[in-house]
């Protein structure tokens, strides 16, 4: 019977020390767009270009990177410095036009469906981590949510 | 029978710490693991798009208490909900990034002009107040807007339930109790509807209760 008990703990044991890796959850946000981590292999100390790829969920849109107007809230990507990987300023992919149904001469310029951000970088051999966060502001066909921020992580590998 | 166990115990110990060994060696693959963690935990929409957006856009604050609130318009005047008190009044959320929201606020002029004989008044409150006075001002001007246009402080959205869609609206009536609320952009039919609902409600409260 001990013995069933000190394999039941050494089980717990060897459980909880795999989940203490895990990250925590965190709180509940609701997003709109939804980031596909992708790991990255680059070649070290060359000019390479990462790819982070987003996707807008269905119905939605949000504003490209660069609206037509200056009221609307960009798209807009901003990866922490590190160390290793010299990260110059993102690339956006042009936005498509949109109008609501109810103000049809009014043109929006929008992601919708996936869109990618490109970073140029430099990186040095090793593994890398960087954190960024992703804002944008999403409507569908009658309403607007606030704006958010979507945090990613992009695992990179500079051989 | 225990022998039996303690060898089942002992065989699934062996394979979990050969796993455990096996996943601690692929250490990049866990910083994707936890990368694609992240994605799972912050986006409850494969779980059930329709149900988290019908929790959004439900109705919470229907028949409470209008929460009050004191703020400031773009005038630079203190304006609070018991300034209206005993009439009915549209409180309305909106943000200079909100097209829809744009569109129905020349709505609300008109149909301020058509019931304000019975004492209807709008308040529009601005969600965005970093957006800045001006550009607050800008567009509600052409907009047409003539109420008044209040800038919010962060609390009375909460107050009112958090703010996770844009336009937002709550129909007070005289007794003080909202009597509809809706989300996202109606159309204009029923948004007049909303209207004399509010304005009836407290009119049958008031010959019935006194």
């Amino acid at each position: 019977m001990r013995a069933i008990a000190a394999g039941t703990i050494l089980l717990a044991t060897l459980a909880s020390a795999q989940q203490g890796t895990l990250p925590a959850p965190a709180a509940k946000v609701k997003q709109y767009v939804t980031y596909s981590a992708e790991e990255q292999n680059l070649a070290a100390g060359k000019k390479s270009v990462i790819a982070l790829q987003f996707r807008v969920a269905d119905g939605y849109h949000v504003n490209s990177h660069t609206p037509k107007s200056e009221l609307l809230i960009p798209t807009n990507l901003t990866l922490q410095p590190d160390a290793g990987v010299k990260a110059a300023a993102a690339e956006y992919p042009a936005g498509t036009a949109y109008s609501f149904s109810f103000e049809p001469g009014e043109k929006l310029d929008v992601y919708t469906g996936t869109f990618t951000v490109k970073v140029p970088v430099v990186a040095q051999a090793g593994q890398h981590t960087i954190a960024g966060t992703l804002h944008y502001q999403a409507c569908d066909n009658a309403a607007c949510y606030p704006p958010k921020s979507l945090p990613v992580q992009l695992a990179v590998t500079a051989k | 029978m225990r022998r039996a166990l303690v060898l089942g115990v002992m065989v699934f110990g062996v394979a979990l710490l050969l796993w455990a060994g096996w996943h601690n060696l692929r250490e990049r693959k866990l910083a994707m693991q936890k990368a694609r963690e992240n994605q799972v935990v912050l986006i409850p929409e494969k779980q059930g798009e329709a149900s988290a957006e019908s929790d959004e856009l439900a109705p919470k604050m229907r028949g409470k208490k209008a929460p009050q609130f004191a703020l400031t318009s773009l005038d630079g005047k203190k304006v609070s909900l018991a300034d209206y008190k005993g009439r009915p009044v549209l409180v309305n959320f909106w943000a200079t990034w909100c097209g829809p929201c744009k569109v129905e606020m020349p709505w609300f002029e008109q149909f301020r002009k058509q019931y304000g004989s019975q004492g209807f008044e709008i308040l529009g409150l601005a969600d965005d107040a970093d957006a800045g006075k001006d550009a607050i001002s800008k567009v509600a001007m052409k907009s047409g807007v003539t109420y008044p246009i209040l800038l919010t402080d962060g609390k009375v959205q909460d107050a009112y339930g958090g703010l996770e869609v844009l336009p937002m609206s709550f129909y007070v009536d005289r007794n003080g109790v909202i009597v509809e609320q809706t989300a996202g952009l109606g159309s204009k039919d029923q948004i007049e509807a909303n209207i004399k609902k509010t304005i009836a409600s407290g009119a049958v409260a008031q010959a019935g209760g006194l």
